[in-house]
């Protein structure tokens, strides 16, 4: 072996070397916790609160990743069993794929016990804790509460002589909002809109549908998309983008959207409080001449509002210091000045009662013309419906899009349209059933 | 050690890595594609259950119809651009024609996630540069005939320059001798063109196409960013829908099996190629 010198030598001792690394790495990591986010706004915050964690526990040491698609690797971990975080963040739009089969597979440590122990769950709001429960378990703390309201152009309202004071219904709507789309270059379009709704994707169908009082799952796991409830909905839903003409398909990319927002094709937006902060940024030139009101009822009397987006912070089964991260979530999530500092960033208004009386959510807002955002918004919170998860959750959401775009798209009715995905979703319940 | 060892020492890292990584998961995806998965650990036995569900899923033929109207769009209209621009960025007399050939190469170094993205903004329907340019409000990723077209033009933005430097690389290679001895029987640029160029670009031309298709069967990125499989599912791709069971609705069992569906289908594809192109026949 004369003639490879000392190469093989090098490689035998690079590979003891890194033998035992491998093999015996981190054996106490129980005072790291590694934890995972997927925005940057989110990393902004947390890095900016870490280091008073830290310096409450000595010796502990947050790693905090901000991971590019962090529900795909999150998965792999759980599916893997090895390389998860202590604790993560998840999107609501990805929680489905997480709450797959029995309790035990569910890569996420049940909190029910330690919120209850002390005494925390009151302070939530509880239509805020379901989407990320199953079973009448709780797998993760809330970040937000993201109710609905109707972002309007007050200068054409005022203009047209409609006050917002008069609309309480989705027909008072209707009704009032009708003479904002005309059709003054008479190309058969109306040139305004008082609404933008998506014909392609669920979103604003589901959160109008969650406002009615209607679901996808009720809290026994029974399928309830095609429901009376349902049917009306989305019924209203079409009408508004095809027979009334008074929604406009919402554009393939938020930038076109806020392009029409600023030539005043788009008049009304349904907006969570993040949505609000998206306009404050993307579309400036409208200082003033938005403003926000309650979502409209179906009924006289029911629910203004309702809920869009969501984050939740979860403490996953590979922590090694469970205790300790929990201690983190709470720390992370519940801190009052550092969720007052996001609502002046955001508009993000906390699940948390108590947080409600910070005075940052009495202060007027020059972008909604000297609204009180935070007071409208902390007083429809508590109002915001809930939903009911379901291990197939992520499955019947996607169905849903299709639905959706059929209804919208006149491909079928709507009432064939949910009754199709209804039967897919139960087709699909079923198989599982006889396959276990 | 002994000297006739040494070769496989060194190797053995590689051989490691490729079994764990690579040779194992190839084999275990096949014991996949027989279980039902359910959950993160729960698999049933279903046999070749998944393969009958898969024949009977219309799901599945719409997403092999949009991956097979893909690769046939990168086949028909990508390679003939990318021929097109080597043909003309070979010609000596063209000025500037290293920044041109950087320009046109320049797409393929750009993530496909940000291609995808500058794509929304080209085609949208009221303020899309496309549609400013043809003066229309044509919607071409909300109309279910248009967003395949849509997506094969984005394909050939983003792929044709990366193509042209193989058939620039192929051009190089042919002897001028060939185009003075046509010239000399009296052909001009287009006999010239089919019976020298064409002939001695083959083994170029069947490399590209071949990898092309193998490419644009694993078309994921531009569809899952640009239009999320709609309208509808009419831009849903074999990849697509192997991740979204995969990794949405963590049917890992069912993904296996499209997954294997998807390779048997590009090496049939493979084989017919190269057969019809005599790849690895001598002369």
């Amino acid at each position: 072996m004369s003639h490879l010198g000392k190469a093989p030598l090098i490689f035998g001792l690079l590979f003891l070397l890194a033998f035992p690394v491998i093999v015996f790495r981190g054996d106490d990591r129980s005072d790291t916790l590694e934890f995972w986010i997927f925005a940057q706004t989110h990393y902004d915050e947390f890095s900016a609160r870490i280091p008073a964690f830290e310096a409450a526990h000595p010796g502990v040491k947050v790693e905090l990743r901000l991971i590019s698609k962090l529900h795909d690797k999150l998965l792999a971990a759980f599916l893997s069993g090895i390389g998860g975080p202590d604790l993560s963040e998840v999107e609501i739009s990805s929680v489905g794929r997480f709450f797959k089969g029995t309790k035990e597979e569910i890569g996420f440590v049940d909190l029910t016990d330690r919120i209850e122990r002390e005494g925390i769950s009151d302070e939530f709001v509880q239509a805020r804790l379901a989407p990320w429960s199953l079973e009448g378990r709780v797998y993760g703390l809330p970040r937000d509460v993201h109710p609905v309201m109707l972002l309007y152009r007050h200068d054409a309202y005022e203009d047209a002589g409609i006050d917002p004071k008069s609309i309480e219904t989705w027909d008072d709507f209707v009704r009032e909002t009708r003479p904002l789309a005309r059709d003054e270059d008479a190309d058969g379009r109306p040139d305004r809109y008082p609404i933008m709704l998506s014909a392609h994707k669920p979103g604003h169908f589901w959160l109008l549908l969650l406002q009615n009082g209607g679901g996808m799952f009720d809290e026994n796991g029974g399928i309830i998309i095609d429901n009376d409830i349902a049917v009306a909905t989305l019924e209203f839903y079409c009408s508004l983008l095809n027979e009334e003409q008074l929604a406009i398909p919402e554009f393939s990319q938020d930038p076109a959207s806020y392009a029409a927002m600023k030539e005043g094709v788009i008049l009304g937006v349904l907006a969570p409080d993040w949505y609000i902060s998206f306009a404050r940024r993307f579309v400036p030139e409208l200082e003033g001449k938005w403003r926000a009101m309650p979502l409209p009822a179906w009924r006289v009397g029911e629910r203004r509002t309702s809920t869009w987006g969501g984050t939740m912070i979860a403490v996953t089964k590979q922590a090694e210091n469970p205790d300790l991260a929990w201690e983190f979530a709470k720390f992370a999530y519940m801190d009052d000045e550092a969720l007052a500092n996001r609502y002046r960033k955001t508009f993000i208004i906390p699940p948390i009662r108590s947080a409600w009386s910070n005075p940052v959510y009495t202060e007027p807002e020059a972008y909604l013309d000297g609204q009180v955002l935070g007071k409208s918004l902390t007083e429809l919170a508590p109002h915001i419906p809930g939903f009911h998860l379901n291990p197939y959750w992520a499955e019947a959401n996607d169905l849903l899009r299709q639905a959706v775009y059929e209804a919208a798209n006149g491909i079928r009715t709507p009432a064939d349209a949910l009754s199709h995905l209804a039967e897919q979703v139960r087709a699909l319940r079923n198989n599982s059933t006889e396959t276990e | 050690m002994k000297p006739r060892y040494a070769p496989y020492f060194f190797l053995a890292p590689f051989f490691a890595l490729f079994g764990v990584f690579m040779v194992y998961p190839l084999f275990d995806s096949i014991r996949l594609s027989t279980y039902s998965v359910r959950g993160m650990r729960n698999q049933t036995f279903v046999g070749l259950e998944n393969i009958e569900r898969l024949i009977a899923d219309p799901l599945f033929w719409t997403a092999l119809w949009n991956t097979a109207y893909f690769a046939a769009g990168s086949l028909l209209l990508q390679l003939p651009v990318a021929l097109a621009l080597a043909l003309l960025l070979s010609n000596a007399r063209l000025k500037g024609r290293n920044l041109f050939r950087l320009s046109f190469f320049s797409p393929v170094l750009i993530s496909g996630v940000f291609i995808a993205v500058i794509f929304y903004l080209l085609y949208d329907r009221r303020y899309g540069l496309v549609n400013r340019v043809l003066g229309s409000e044509i919607p071409w990723l909300q109309d279910p005939d248009l967003v395949m077209p849509a997506l094969v033009l984005a394909g050939v933005w983003r792929w044709a320059g990366f193509n042209m430097v193989y058939f620039l690389a192929g051009l190089q290679s042919i002897r001028q001798e060939l185009y003075e001895a046509a010239a000399v029987d009296g052909a001009g640029p287009w006999q010239s063109f089919v019976h020298v160029t064409i002939p001695a670009l083959k083994p170029v031309i069947a490399f590209v196409v071949i990898t092309s298709m193998i490419g644009s069967f694993q078309l994921f990125d531009l569809p899952y960013v640009l239009t999320e499989g709609g309208p509808g599912n009419a831009s849903m791709t074999m990849v697509m829908y192997l991740y979204k069971h995969g990794f949405e609705f963590i049917n890992l069992g069912y993904a296996a099996t499209i997954g294997w569906a998807l390779a048997v289908i590009i090496g049939v594809i493979s084989i017919i190629q190269v057969r019809l192109f005599g790849v690895f026949r001598e002369n």
